[in-house]
């Protein structure tokens, strides 16, 4: 007969880690470490993800014993990975981004789209009109191009795909502020994919 | 109720999608999309969009990177030793 083996909750472990035991704090890093660095390339870059990385979990262990369980551990985590990213955003000097305003979408004077059915379709193959690697470099470009607050807010919602009051949780802000974030940010990605293939907004 | 033009009903997608609208209004955007190409073009892109960004940047943590953390870490706390 097969034991199910429970393994020991994210709350579990924190507390845990916050009395000194250091395996459970190493349980998390294992369990987390790759989401973690995944976040860390959506919102910053390949090159500055590794450090975001080792900011984060040096950062967990510090604040440990100050976590009351007043959220999840993931969302607790999740909001120190995040200030971790625009941190390292703020130190790298960028190139002031480009507006991505012109890729949303337009209306003729009576509110109806200016576009036809098959060019406001045409965003939605843009994953089987472009080959992987092109799709990989472009997608990194135009989320580093977003506004701060509408990067993390998309990022969170969109890629990560946490519930929108877990985001609201991590960033501090309201619920309808997120969706008001997300909303723009889908509007100009969307309009972008689009231009992307040969259809301009 | 007013109809709702394409332009209103852009503003209204991510709060339908998530069913935080009033049934009422939700009902008329519905009405609406069912009636109108463009719209159901746009719906249909705009709802691909996340799915498309997520898959083009999904990636595994490598094997050096992963190493890095754990020596990071085992030099500044009392971890991984």
């Amino acid at each position: 007969m097969v034991v199910p083996v429970v393994e020991p909750s994210d709350e579990t472990l924190a507390a845990r880690a916050a009395a000194g035991d250091n395996s459970a704090f190493e349980t998390l890093v294992q369990r987390y470490q790759a989401r973690v660095f995944r976040l860390a390339c959506r919102l910053t870059s390949d090159t500055e993800a590794p450090d975001v990385l080792q900011d984060t979990f040096l950062q967990v262990y510090r604040h440990l014993p100050s976590f009351r369980g007043e959220s999840q551990f993931a969302t607790w985590l999740y909001r120190i990975a995040t200030n971790a990213a625009l941190m390292h955003r703020r130190a790298t000097a960028r190139r002031p981004a480009e507006s991505l305003e012109a890729f949303l979408p337009r209306f003729d004077a009576d509110g109806t789209h200016a576009a036809t059915p098959a060019q406001l379709q045409v965003a939605s193959c843009a994953d089987e009109m472009l080959d992987r690697q092109t799709l990989a470099e472009k997608a990194r470009d135009v989320i580093a191009r977003l506004p701060d607050t509408y990067r993390e807010a998309f990022v969170l919602r969109d890629l990560e795909e946490m519930p929108t009051a877990h985001v609201a949780q991590v960033l501090g802000i309201e619920s309808a502020a997120v969706r008001q974030r997300v909303h723009r940010a889908r509007l100009m990605l969307r309009g972008y994919l689009s231009d992307l293939v040969g259809v301009k907004p | 109720m007013t109809p709702v033009a394409c332009a209103s009903g852009v503003e209204l997608l991510m709060d339908f999608i998530e069913g935080v609208l009033p049934s009422e209004v939700s009902a008329a955007l519905e009405a609406h999309v069912a009636g109108c190409a463009r719209c159901a073009a746009f719906v249909a892109s705009y709802q691909a969009t996340p799915r498309i960004l997520r898959d083009a940047t999904t990636v595994t943590l490598p094997a050096d990177i992963e190493a890095s953390l754990k020596a990071f870490l085992r030099a500044r706390t009392n971890a991984f030793k």
